[in-house]
């Protein structure tokens, strides 16, 4: 009896702990797309005649800087040598990861280039499709799951899909394709990277690894790789350091894009953590309804045209939200739940990752703390605050030199979509805070 | 008594990744995203 009773307690905390952290994981989904569409701005800069290999280069050290300054802010860099220990296996699939993010970033300048950011973006979504076949396929996401919530996800996910290609044809009316083919195809080859490059990251969660640690190896395959194209493509280091010299005043604000992105694919993360990749990417890639905005409101894009048009554009951005909103409604069932644990389970067993560090990776918990309480901050080291301080060097350092770009901009709208996206920022990291304290 | 959680030896491990699919599912799919990047720059 006694023990029938604490069964009961025992799963109604566990489903109570299930629920916040769906929530907590659907928050940082939203939160994602718009710190990921803010992130696509600078990519403008391609027109103002900086190599697209440079760009992507310039985006990537931004994004290093920021992996590896950020988590030695929020968590200290000695909780990574506790994930290297217990998995060291995932440092692959960490720098894996990575490789093929730098390798669908520069696709996508490409794209941007050829077919504008209007037709390629809805092309690269096609990421979330894929994201929930691996899903399925790989880690169980889905099964069990019941007729309706895969009636939600999916048509969730086919919504986004339909409102993404009604917002192409609109924005299409503007854009000068100069190589339509080529474009369309590094768009859509990027999506596939992008889908894909989820397997490592729902592989890393499952067995446990923190998004934190994960995102510091990520950077190590991203910079490696980007650094080899950008020799290889570029004309070698000579002709690369030239090019570098060239964009010295933009520099600071293609780092500041890859900044930006950092935040957004942290909240990714943390999403495709809690809701798995078949629900985290379809939401963050609301990104592309923020990349819009801006597009609209800041860069002054699709100005002129036809009421029918602009009925498009509207339809096309509600047709998303529709389809992202069905998904964020689709919570996890117990039953699908418990066929996560079993994948879990899998790649604990196939790597021998002790399995108290995987159940409690599941449920936001510290490794180390058995009563399954949050615990509380790891402490941080001198090469931490190092870390920070250098990071924050070299982006002051870049600003003093930077110029500001030659774009019309609509400053008032800048600023509002920065408040949101502050807002964005304080509401997810609250969030996590609270529920898991960053584990 | 032997400890069954040992943790494997390198060449374990390197075994163990080479042998799962989700290794390379993202490698195949790396290398040809690398094709289309060298085809179309």
């Amino acid at each position: 009896m006694e023990f029938s009773g604490k069964h009961i307690l025992s799963s109604s905390v566990e489903s109570a702990r299930l629920r916040k952290l769906q929530l907590v994981g659907i928050l940082c989904g939203f939160g994602a797309g718009a710190w990921l569409g803010a992130a696509e701005a600078p990519t403008k800069l391609v027109k103002l005649g900086v190599s697209p290999l440079v760009v992507s280069l310039l985006m990537v050290v931004g994004v290093f800087l920021a992996r590896w300054s950020l988590p030695a802010l929020i968590r200290g860099t000695g909780q990574m040598r506790v994930d290297i220990r217990q998995a060291p296996h995932l440092i692959v699939w960490g720098v894996l990861a990575g490789c093929l993010w730098a390798v669908a970033n520069t696709l996508t300048i490409f794209a941007i280039r050829d077919i504008g950011l209007s037709i390629a973006f809805p092309l690269w979504n096609i990421n979330s499709l894929l994201g929930i076949f691996w899903g399925y396929l790989l880690f169980n996401e889905l099964r069990d799951a019941g007729k309706l919530r895969w009636l939600t996800v999916l048509g969730g996910a086919l919504l986004m899909f339909a409102g993404a290609t009604l917002l192409a044809f609109a924005s299409s009316a503007q854009s000068l394709a100069e190589h339509p083919l080529r474009g369309i195809l590094a768009a859509l080859a990027a999506g596939v990277l992008w889908g894909t490059m989820y397997v490592p990251y729902r592989k890393a969660y499952l067995t446990g690894m923190n998004p934190l640690s994960f995102i510091a190896f990520f950077t190590i395959g991203e910079l490696g790789m980007m650094l080899t194209l950008a020799m290889a493509y570029g004309g070698g280091p000579d002709a690369l350091l030239h090019q570098l010299e060239l964009a010295k005043p933009v520099l600071f604000w293609l780092m500041l894009g890859g900044f930006v992105w950092v935040i957004g694919d942290l909240f990714q993360q943390y999403a495709a953590k809690y809701i798995g990749i078949s629900r985290g990417i379809p939401l963050s890639n609301t990104n592309q309804l923020w990349g819009l905005l801006w597009g609209i409101l800041v860069f002054g894009e699709l100005r002129g045209l036809s009421t029918s048009l602009y009925t498009q554009v509207i339809g096309g951005s509600l047709l998303m939200a529709a389809g992202a909103g069905a998904i964020a409604l689709s919570s996890v069932t117990g039953k699908e739940h418990a066929r996560w644990k079993q994948a879990a389970d899998r790649e604990g067993q196939r790597y021998k990752v002790d399995a108290g560090y995987v159940q409690a990776a599941l449920s936001g918990n510290d490794a180390s703390d058995p009563s399954g309480q949050p615990a509380p901050q790891s402490a941080r080291t001198w090469l931490d605050y190092l870390l920070v301080i250098a990071a924050t060097a070299i982006f002051i350092t870049l600003a003093v030199l930077a110029r500001a770009p030659n774009l019309a901009l609509n400053w008032t709208a800048l600023f509002a979509l920065a408040g949101a996206m502050v807002i964005f920022l304080l509401a997810c990291g609250l969030a996590l805070w609270k529920t898991t304290r960053f584990n | 008594m032997t400890d069954e959680n040992a943790a494997p030896n390198s060449a374990g491990v390197w075994t163990m990744i080479l042998t799962d699919v989700h290794f390379w599912v993202p490698a195949i799919v790396l290398l040809a995203g690398l094709v289309v990047l060298h085809w179309i720059r």
